[in-house]
């Protein structure tokens, strides 16, 4: 782990103080120890302390209250024997992917149409009314397209009857569910990695198009050979924020899923609410949470190995 | 900001969460002996002045924090105690809320639950038996009052079926079709009694009233027509094996029928993921004809219908089930749903009095019309309800008491009630229910659901409905 | 654009605005819809068919929210949770950020590698064991507890930093000449050359909180310390009104969806520029 995973700006050169004794330094320092107490006590007792905790939890049958006699490893014998562990971890893979694929691609794909987009004012337009969702909590976005896609009433479904399609059992569907989960991921980020890429596209270097345009190149070619290429980085930046938030998603499952769907729209981290607070298993239930913790770490160093952020 | 005021401001919450952090930390286990200690405390200083009596529940009282005050506040000077009430919203699962608050050790005089959380706790030994002073009680003890039956099923969830662990909270009521009764009688219809006469009522009302026959929530309320070939809801104990009705061969035609239904268009597309309360809302607003719903219910939706502006001519009414061949017909019982007295309450005998007083007039005035002076207003020995009354519905847990002496002070908001009961006490049963039954009930419902929308044949659904309970060792057969 | 206008250019154009519309109305339709339902009569939102104007206008679906459903009590406690907690996390953070910033500060290493290390561990891996510690501290169904949870952020903190190793140490260094400690360097000199990063903090943090659900899913259980998010959630997702004579019609659903993105309407402006500035700045929040 290095500090330069935080992206510096340029640092004026600092002016090296002559180091004191060392008990002035300390006691300059005082302050500052002082200022940064209410951290440390959020990190130790709210982050810290739960993380350890979490470790021998899983090693109890735990209750809230009264015994938690120590049963060593039997919770994570029981979470891997676990069918629905495997497959909501089935199911937030496919999701995942299928999220990170597409919504990958959509921003990029509607970035550069915006860019080609001359009337200013349109193009605000656009890009502001294309963001509202990501400002929107999933109660409220899951609450509009549940409504949106109801077989009996639902817009979706009125429009598709334009065009004479039956109603679509959208929400009741597992397989078209899925999709929906998705869709509506896709659909609720997309405005905002979008104009991430736009103020990619903005710091690219003007003179690369007016010497592509001296040699005669058309836009399509400008696209593919100037501002794709000018975007790597940002799609470095926005695909590892991605990825990392693959394996968090919760609320929008919490949200949007049924009884019907559930077993195909069960993700890791609704597994470990379900079986910890429903089930009141809270031993087993912190023994996945901790296996989900371990494969996200690997899955993170993996990813900035492979894209190395810190370039 | 002075740095000291903001020094203050900044290290309080996270100094404090150290502290507590540390102080609580190494002790969690013997957390329970504090917090008991701490409330023989409570009551040593309570016996002084007023009692506090504590009550836990997810269904009594009013709407908002301060309907909640004014409702325990009428329970206290009735009972002069203090009154706390707990309330949990019913929205996410009570049940395992209460177990938490019972299992942290937390003192709670009276608890509100159901019959098979009851039959948990009971066993558990976590709620007191009040068989003895139930029939010493002068009100409780009185048949007139409760009814012989309500201790029968409450007995049900006795351990070995011995002793009386809790006391009704209300009369609980059946699941039964309710009709747009209005429509019926314009339309010339005839009540149906078969699932064919059924279907009929459906295709007219989608004709002439432009709206779907018939809604459902998913699988939840579909007994009134698998009553039309005598299968029960929940699980049937034949021999000392346990099956599930409708994971059976008998139920195919139910299905098959349902799925016509829904083909055709007479049945709500939304129905798989509809709830109750968007069943009601489609009702009243004339978008189906007809639901599935408590009989209490039946003059509460008259009693929307005209205070929220829908259709004038509006008319709920109880239909019996479809019936059998041998003309018997089943429709659900709920659920019991009562009061319990937790093994640790710190307060038994006021509980207990609570739980009287809840069974007596001024108790069931309570948890009907509401709290004096914010639901209801009387003067000369008349009732009157206020807005906020009439807009609650008289609901606030009770609605309808068991007691056969209670008469409803409002007689023309009952519209349809006599009618619904009586279908509930002549066609009623309680579905026998166990520990499994949930997720057993999820297999049922998802392979119903897809022969209803005809994903799967209703034979192969049924098929592999039983498959998969077996599977899971839900069923033994 | 100085490229030549060919035909099979005007089109391509037409084409692209065309799409990017329909891109545009599936977010613009959907919350038109909204609004327009949520002004109609109670059975005027449940009648059948498409409303893009109320049916039988009508306030009676905002009236309910706030009357009958008394969602007033959980938009105040989302108000008290998401205003207290984004002061409080903005405070904190530019505090630690600050003090990370300076160089000599004994021990800053180890500090930062604890933060790092902590942005590393998503909060709802660590769920069960911190409603374990929340019930420990005695803090369960107080907003207290909402506000403490994300009290700080690694994420926010090293965005402060990097904000303050910014300003030139020059402008530092005389004050301290002048005598002037360290707080008092922090709130008069540091904080105001610092408005950016700070409302990019507080703007980020305060739509997170407001838009918080699970730290209330499963840290509150008394419904008069519910966020407006679980109880907007419980009704018009759940259908959780099931046991009690409340109508919840769509007007009333549509009107609780409306009231939940008000506050955000008024951030709406500023969230665009301060959103991307963090993204490049901390680098990493979700």
């Amino acid at each position: 782990m290095s500090t330069s995973e935080v992206v510096q700006p340029h640092r004026t050169k600092t002016l090296r103080r002559p180091v004191g004794y060392a008990p002035r330094r300390w006691k300059r320092a005082l302050p500052l120890y002082f200022m940064l107490l209410p951290t440390l006590a959020y990190l130790m007792v709210l982050t810290y302390y739960p993380l350890v905790h979490a470790v021998v939890i899983s090693m109890q049958d735990f209750n809230l209250i009264g015994n938690r006699p120590f049963v060593g490893l039997k919770n994570y014998e029981n979470v891997l024997s676990d069918p629905n562990f495997w497959g909501d971890f089935r199911n937030t893979l496919v999701l995942g992917v299928s999220i990170l694929t597409i919504g990958f691609v959509a921003p990029i794909v509607i970035a550069l149409s915006l860019n080609e987009v001359l009337q200013t004012w349109l193009k605000r337009s656009v890009q502001m009314v294309i963001y509202l969702p990501h400002l929107f909590s999933w109660v409220v976005v899951g609450g509009l397209w549940i409504q949106l896609l109801a077989p009996a009433g639902g817009l979706v479904n009125a429009v598709l009857a334009v065009f004479g399609v039956s109603p679509v059992q959208f929400m009741s569907d597992p397989q078209v569910a899925r999709w929906v989960i998705i869709l509506v991921s896709v659909w609720k980020d997309v405005g905002f990695n979008c104009i991430i890429y736009l103020a990619g596209i903005v710091g690219i270097n003007p003179s690369l198009y007016e010497s592509a345009r001296v040699d005669g190149a058309n836009r399509w070619q400008e696209m593919r050979h100037i501002t794709l290429p000018g975007l790597a980085r940002t799609m470095q930046v926005v695909g590892l924020l991605s990825i990392m938030g693959v394996l968090r998603i919760f609320d929008q499952i919490f949200v949007m899923r049924n009884a019907v769907i559930e077993p195909k729209v069960n993700v890791l981290m609704t597994y470990v609410y379900d079986e910890g607070f429903q089930q009141m298993n809270i031993g087993q239930a912190t023994a996945s949470a901790l296996l989900i913790l371990v494969f996200t770490l690997v899955l993170t160093i993996f990813t900035r190995r492979l894209i190395r952020y810190d370039t | 900001m002075k740095k000291s005021q903001l020094i203050a401001l900044v290290s309080t919450p996270a100094l404090a969460g150290l502290i507590l952090g540390c102080a609580t930390v190494p002790h969690n286990v013997s957390a329970s002996t504090n917090s008991a200690g701490a409330a023989e405390v409570n009551v040593k200083s309570a016996a002084a002045t007023e009692p506090t009596l504590t009550i836990a529940e997810g269904v009594i009282g009013g709407k908002t924090p301060q309907e909640n005050q004014a409702f325990a506040n009428a329970i206290g000077a009735a009972l002069h105690c203090k009154v706390k009430l707990i309330s949990v919203p019913s929205t996410d699962n009570y049940d395992q809320q209460l177990m938490t608050m019972l299992g942290a050790g937390q003192k709670i005089d009276v608890v509100y639950t159901e019959g098979s959380t009851l039959a948990e706790l009971a066993q558990k030994g976590e709620v007191t038996n009040l068989q003895s002073e139930i029939e010493k009680s002068k009100v409780l003890g009185n048949p007139k009052v409760v009814p012989q039956w309500e201790w029968n099923n409450i007995k049900l969830s006795s351990p070995n079926g011995k002793g009386i662990y809790a006391v009704p909270v209300k009369y609980q009521g059946a699941l039964m079709p309710i009709v747009r009764q209005d429509w019926m009688k314009q339309l010339g219809l005839s009540q149906p009694k078969t699932l064919n006469q059924y279907y009929n009522v459906f295709e007219e009302f989608k004709k002439k009233e432009n709206a779907y026959g018939l809604t459902l929530s998913s699988l939840y309320d579909i007994e009134p027509f698998m009553s039309a070939v005598g299968l029960k809801n929940g699980y049937v104990e034949h021999n000392g094996k346990l099956t599930i009705p409708y994971a059976t061969n008998a139920a195919v035609p139910v299905y098959a029928w349902l799925h016509k239904l829904y083909a055709n268009g007479l049945l709500d597309p939304n129905f798989v993921t509809n709830s109750t309360a968007d069943e009601r809302n489609e009702f009243l607003s004339g978008r189906v004809g007809m639901f599935v719903y408590w009989d209490a219910w039946v003059p509460m939706l008259n009693n929307l219908a005209s205070t929220q502006g829908a259709a004038a001519s509006f008319d709920a009414e109880a239909l019996p089930p479809a019936l059998g061949p041998n003309g018997k017909g089943l429709v659900s019982k709920g659920d019991t749903s009562v009061f319990a007295i937790p093994s640790n309450a710190p307060n038994k005998a006021l509980a207990f009095k609570f739980l009287e007083w809840w069974n007596t007039k001024p108790g069931e005035i309570l948890g009907s019309l509401g709290v004096k002076g914010i639901d209801y207003t009387v003067s000369n020995g008349k009732y009157k309800l206020t807005s906020t009354g009439i807009d609650e519905n008289m609901d606030h847990g009770d609605p309808e008491p068991i007691s056969s002496e209670w008469k409803n002070p409002f007689p023309s908001l009952q519209k349809g009630y006599a009618n619904a009961r009586a279908i509930g006490i002549k066609y009623g049963y309680q579905p026998l229910i166990n520990a499994n039954w949930n997720n057993a009930e999820q297999i049922v419902w998802q392979y119903g659901d897809d022969a209803i929308l005809g994903r799967l044949t209703p034979q192969q659904a049924v098929e592999e409905m039983h498959a998969a309970l077996l599977k899971d060792k839900y069923i033994s057969q | 654009m100085r490229h030549r206008w060919t035909s099979g250019r005007v089109i391509f154009a037409g084409l692209n605005i065309v799409f990017l519309l329909l891109i545009a109305s599936t977010m613009i339709i959907p919350l038109w819809n909204a609004v327009a339902v949520s002004l109609s009569s109670n059975f005027g939102s449940m009648a059948s068919g498409i409303l893009m104007w109320p049916r039988h206008f009508s306030f009676s679906g905002y009236r309910t929210i706030w009357t009958v459903l008394d969602l007033w009590q959980p938009f105040e406690n989302s108000v008290i949770v998401s205003v207290i907690g984004t002061l409080l996390h903005v405070l904190l953070c530019a505090m630690a950020g600050y003090a990370l910033a300076q160089p000599e500060l004994p021990g800053r290493r180890v500090m930062i590698t604890l933060i790092l290390i902590s942005m590393m561990i998503p909060f709802e891996s660590i769920m069960i064991p911190f409603y374990v510690t929340i019930q420990e501290l005695g803090l369960l169904n107080t907003l207290v507890a909402l506000i403490l949870t994300g009290l700080v952020s690694g994420f926010s903190i090293l965005l402060m930093r990097n904000f303050f190793q910014s300003i030139p140490q020059e402008i530092m260094e005389s004050a301290r000449m002048d005598g002037a400690g360290h707080f008092r360097i922090f709130f008069r000199m540091c904080l105001p050359l610092s408005t950016a990063g700070l409302a990019t903090v507080a703007l980020i943090e305060f739509v997170g909180r407001w838009n918080n659900l699970l730290a209330t899913v499963l840290l509150i259980s008394d419904s008069s310390k519910e966020t407006l998010q679980v109880a907007l959630n419980g009704m018009v997702n759940q259908g959780s009104s099931t046991s009690s004579g409340d109508l919840v019609t769509n007007n009333v659903k549509m009107a609780g969806i409306i009231i939940a993105i008000v506050p955000l309407v008024f951030v709406y402006p500023f969230a665009q520029k301060y959103f991307v500035k963090g993204i490049f700045l901390g680098g990493n929040k979700e």
